[in-house]
């Protein structure tokens, strides 16, 4: 067996040029996922009535839903459903024509919203109920405390979390090849299939998942370092001011006076 | 001033507060006195709105309000002319003392940034952390932070104070200094409803006393009539308890 460099070379290009689809389909479904989670583990933690049941409903029953399952099961309810919805609303637009990959997001930001919503409530959990009731003691409404005083207390915590989902999402991502959407790693193998160069067409897919999602880590270790610095005490060393030790100095002189 | 009227507030069976009336007259400073659990802390809550009190009313000022009706610009207009120092400081954790103090300022008093900072400036130099500004409240003692957050409530310039155990979650050294604070208010005439422990405190500072036990006002009075001469037995217990506790305290 040998490892063929050229054909590496031209797989590596081909996921390269292709990278842009992994990537969108990454990016653009953890924005809307991160949302829509924001929004869902928001309604749960105040405890908004029927809609808080109904989400926890939903997300026990959805998170154990495989992506792969997922995928595979909307695409094949939409090439269903497709020719009636179609006749019905006069759409000429044949099936073989509409890029699948809106069933991707569907199901990527589907999967990601249950996930990221368990995790924004745990970031809500992780911030004192003082600091809600601080926000509302100074007359500030909710949505204010919220925005101004927890979400902000919520990013150092949520971060270790979400450079994970993220990089959850970067690989679930490469599901959507299993409909046939082009992306890092069908698009690594396009040269593979002339060639019979598989080896190096999944090499050439592993090397530019490994660039993302390296490129990930260290942003987000980047941005680790920048949060939530006002919980060092780098400054302050004990709890014990000068005056006060002053103050304990002074009393003992009296007890040993007395 | 403030008036409250038939206080009742259940947390599932347990009733903390069985009809609570109260009285506070403006620059009175008010001490509720009583055992842990007694529910004068949930009382206070109950005016700020920080716990939603199950039947009563409220004469705030000129308003009137019924606390199983109150409307959210009720609890707000409450809020926006009432403050809160929390038993644990309750300061924002991403936030500098300065900026704890201006939030308020320029979030719900629309004030502009430069004369909010002016005015958190003023208050930090009148509690005497004019070296602190820029600090985090992780970075303050526990005395330097209740001092945050007492500056935080004046500088809205509220109607009320109203202090939740203030100096419980303190070193005992660092008791003193927000003690004195406190007193520092008081001489200012703003009115005040103080829970606490601290007695020397409650007899130096306040000019009434209330006394509660088993969720209901036991006795109320001058400082005076109720440190030397409590009418009631259960009053009577509380003193002389907390009193022979207290040279523990002072050495």
């Amino acid at each position: 067996m040998v490892f063929k460099i050229s054909a590496f070379l031209e797989s590596f290009l081909s996921a390269i040029k292709y990278a842009h689809v992994t990537i969108e389909l990454t990016a653009i479904s953890f924005v809307i996922s991160l949302f829509l989670g924001l929004i869902i583990a928001t309604i749960r933690h105040f405890k908004v009535k029927v809609l808080s049941q109904i989400f926890a409903a939903f997300i026990t029953i959805y998170m154990g839903l495989p992506m792969m399952v997922a995928i595979v099961l909307y695409n094949l309810i939409f090439m269903t459903c497709y020719p009636d919805i179609a006749l019905k609303l006069h759409i000429n637009i044949p099936i073989s024509e509409i890029n699948p990959i809106f069933i991707g997001y569907f199901a990527l930001i589907m999967g990601y919203t249950c996930i990221l919503s368990e995790s924004i409530r745990g970031a809500y959990r992780g911030v004192a109920n003082v600091q809600f009731e601080a926000g509302y003691s100074i007359g500030m409404t909710k949505l204010q405390t919220l925005r101004r005083i927890i979400l902000p207390q919520m990013v150092p915590i949520l971060l270790p979390g979400m450079q994970n989902s993220l990089i959850g999402l970067l690989k679930a991502s490469n599901l959507v090849s299993a409909i046939s959407i082009i992306e890092i790693m069908n698009g690594a193998l396009l040269p593979s299939v002339r060639y019979y160069s598989y080896l190096e067409g999944y090499v050439a897919a592993a090397l530019v998942y490994w660039i993302i999602g390296a490129t990930i880590e260290i942003l987000a270790h980047y941005l680790e370092g920048r949060v939530g610095n006002y919980n060092k005490k780098s400054e302050y060393k004990t709890g014990r001011t000068e005056e006060s030790i002053d103050r304990i100095k002074r009393s003992e002189e009296k007890l040993w006076q007395a | 001033m403030i008036e409250l009227k038939g206080v009742k507030k259940s947390f599932g069976k347990h009733e903390v507060l069985k009809d609570v009336s109260i009285k506070v007259e403006e620059g009175e400073v008010v001490v509720i006195l009583g055992a842990s659990g007694s529910g004068k802390t949930t009382f206070l809550r109950c005016i700020n709105f920080l716990e939603k009190a199950d039947e009563g009313t409220m004469q705030f000022g000129d308003k009137t309000i019924d606390f199983k009706t109150a409307k959210k610009n009720e609890i707000l207009h409450v809020r926006r002319h009432s403050a809160f120092v929390f038993q644990n400081y309750g300061l924002f954790a991403n936030k500098t003392a300065l900026q704890n103090v201006m939030e308020g300022l320029t979030q719900v008093q629309k004030k502009s940034k430069a004369e909010a900072e002016k005015i958190a400036k003023e208050t930090l130099d009148w509690v005497g952390l004019s070296d602190r500004y820029d600090y985090y409240p992780s970075q303050l003692s526990g005395g330097q932070q209740q001092r945050v957050g007492i500056a935080r409530a004046i500088a809205l310039k509220p109607e009320v104070i109203l202090f939740d155990e203030p100096t419980s979650a303190l070193d005992p050294e660092l008791v003193g200094e927000v003690l004195d604070l406190i007193k520092k208010v008081a001489q200012m005439g703003i009115t005040m409803l103080v829970v606490t422990h601290e007695m020397s405190f409650a007899q130096d500072v306040a000019d009434k006393v209330i006394f509660m036990d088993a969720g209901v006002v036991v006795e109320e009075g001058k400082p005076d009539e109720i440190f030397v001469n409590p009418k009631e037995e259960r009053t009577r217990q509380f003193l002389s308890r907390i009193i022979s506790l207290e040279p523990m305290y002072n050495i």
